[in-house]
């Protein structure tokens, strides 16, 4: 049974599931049912020091740089408009092969064109973010993000971190001003 | 306290103290057309599985008096909400505009949701024209239960499909290609409960819910005659003397009122022979079939179907009109006369007649139940179910169903010429 987590909570993953290695990061959305311009959602994911901050633009994993760390975190691609069942992205994990200078791995949706069609994530319906173990396929841990939608464009949905030789999972659900190029640049990215 | 789009908050963050009690005030400006605005009470699938639970202005509150048509001082309407009221099946009340006519919502001026609490205004969602596209329908925000309390959340999103496309959103079942609402005449400005009011309280009721089913098809600016053919044969005696039959032209005389310039229902009553009967309307209804032309035991009918002859009288009486007409035909069955039947009605396509055939507690619909698929004919001018007991199905119901294929075929006629 997955665990299901408010804003702001915590599991650890290594107790959840021992031995967990390969994850899956899920994220999810409703298509838009009224008329109007699609929402275009990117996941992306960015592994940062203890401090924070990228070392240097290779740990951004996004839809141009899908493969980062060596493989040890990989986008699986994109789906462009929401529709259909499942995940609309997937992010692939391998937490063994995580560098040990890499403290976590923060994953954040953003609106593509948020401005010039003028949307946020209040609009978006349903959101959410859940952990699901690659080898049997379990959902491990799940939040739901639709009340914490902030009228802003970019969203870090949760985030892995290491605590000792444990990996937790937080759900972060926290907005973004302006976008991905400034999401990014706070991680230390050049953009 | 302003409220952006996309926006979602407790609303105890509007209002201090625990009331349950609030007002909503709606406002658009420079629109050429008119603007209907609507709540709409929804389950938690987010369906309107109670039409009652849709309030606007033919139908100001909810049984249960939690939604109320209320408008605060200087905005074009509002509602009053008393959640506290509301059945906990109602999920998500939902505050919609839709632009009857020509227009889309960019050309919005100026526009609001306003939240109101002993008329102190406590914020507000405004929006203008550049925040949407081509929308002729909006779902501007929504009130809903999570986690025991109410939250708000400013849509501000629709449709371009207008009001049919938000109904359909809700769940509602609309007529495919519903044909646009003509300009309203000024004979149809009185709303068809008011009209209804000269009627008993339970005429208004019906009336009420009539109108659901009339802005679902969009035929609430619609004009046409309607005409009631009644199966007087034999078999029919029970439904008669149970006042089954009586019942019917009550459920029918608010759709006469709205939709006939004249307010009449035009009856026939029809066994071997067929009988013209006087025009049920709001003076007379009241036990007509007991009344009229003596009542029925004196129409000399309980014999035989001879539906091809009633059907020849309702052409005849019709020809020349330029309004489309609705003939509903109620048959307990026991049709053999297909061949003459079909004929006739094939024949019949061409005119801007729509028939509507209703079985009430038959069998043995012969040619009746075909009709939908009848080959030759320029439109489809046949619709027919069938009801068990006119008690199975509910008044609302009734009323989706008897003008659910009218629409279509009112919009195929006008594109033949049959209808203007």
């Amino acid at each position: 049974m997955a665990i299901s987590l408010s804003k702001g909570g915590n599991v650890n993953l290594s107790k959840e599931a021992p031995g967990l290695n390969k994850i899956l990061v899920g994220l999810g959305w409703d298509a838009r049912a009224t008329d109007g311009a699609a929402f275009d959602l990117d996941a992306s994911a960015f592994l940062v020091k203890m401090d924070g901050k990228v070392r240097s633009d290779n740990d951004f994993c996004f839809y141009n740089n899908k493969s980062v760390a060596d493989g040890a975190v990989a986008h699986a691609g994109d789906n462009l408009t929401g529709a259909g069942e499942g995940d609309d992205e997937v992010i692939k994990v391998e937490l063994s092969r995580i560098p040990a200078d890499l403290d976590k791995v923060v994953f954040a949706v953003t609106i593509h064109e948020a401005e010039s069609r003028r949307q946020n994530f209040g609009q978006v319906s349903r959101a959410y973010i859940r952990i699901v173990s690659e080898e049997g396929g379990q959902e491990i841990a799940r939040y739901d993000l639709s009340e914490d939608a902030s009228i802003e464009t970019a969203m870090i949905f949760g985030e892995i971190y290491r605590v000792g030789t444990d990996w937790k999972f937080k759900a972060v659900g926290q907005g973004y001003a302006g976008g991905l190029g400034p999401l990014a640049s706070s991680f230390g990215v050049n953009v | 306290m302003d409220i952006s789009k996309g926006q979602r908050l407790p609303l105890s963050l509007l209002f201090a103290g625990a009331s349950q009690t609030v007002q909503v005030g709606l406002n658009i400006s420079g629109l050429e057309a008119a603007v209907d605005f609507a709540c709409f009470g929804l389950d938690t699938q987010q369906k309107l599985s109670d039409d009652r639970y849709m309030v606007f202005y033919n139908q100001p509150k909810t049984p249960c008096g939690g939604v109320e048509l209320a408008v605060p001082a200087g905005d074009r309407t509002g509602f009053l909400c008393r959640l506290d009221s509301l059945p906990a099946s109602i999920d998500r009340l939902v505050f919609t505009a839709a632009i009857d006519g020509n227009g889309t919502m960019r050309q919005i001026r100026s526009g609001h949701l306003r939240f109101l609490q002993n008329g102190q205004e406590g914020a507000r969602f405004a929006f203008t024209g550049p925040d949407f596209q081509d929308e002729k329908a909006l779902m501007l925000g929504e009130l809903y239960r999570k986690d025991g309390a109410w939250r708000f959340c400013a849509t501000g999103q629709g449709f371009n499909g207008g009001l049919a496309a938000l109904v359909r959103h809700f769940g509602g079942e609309v007529a495919e290609d519903v044909p646009a609402a003509p300009p309203v005449p000024p004979a149809q400005t009185l709303s068809l409960e008011k009209k209804m009011a000269a009627g008993s309280p339970k005429l208004v009721e019906l009336a009420k819910k009539a109108t659901v089913s009339l802005a679902k098809y969009r035929l609430d600016a619609t004009i046409a005659r309607v005409g009631l053919v009644l199966d007087a044969s034999g078999s029919m005696s029970g439904q008669y003397s149970k006042g089954r039959v009586q019942e019917v032209i009550e459920r029918l005389l608010p759709l006469a009122v709205h939709f006939d310039d004249d307010g009449e229902l035009d009856v026939w009553a029809f066994s071997r022979k067929v009988l013209a009967l006087p025009p049920a309307t709001l003076a007379n209804y009241a036990d007509y079939v007991n009344s009229a032309e003596r009542g029925w035991r004196n129409w000399g009918m309980m014999s035989i179907n001879n539906e091809p002859a009633v059907i020849e009288q309702v052409i005849e009486h019709y020809r020349g009109t330029r309004l489309p007409v609705l003939v509903i035909f109620v048959s307990d069955g026991g049709v053999s006369r297909n061949k003459e039947i079909k004929d006739l009605l094939i024949h019949a396509a061409s005119l801007p007649i729509f028939w509507q055939f209703v079985g009430i507690g038959g069998r043995q619909y012969g040619i009746l139940e075909k009709l939908d698929t009848m080959a030759g004919r320029i439109v489809d001018n046949c619709g027919f179910f069938a009801l068990d007991d006119l008690h199975s199905i509910s008044e609302q119901a009734l009323y989706d169903r008897l003008l659910g294929e009218f629409p279509q075929w009112l919009e195929a006629a006008k594109i033949k010429g049959i209808v203007h």
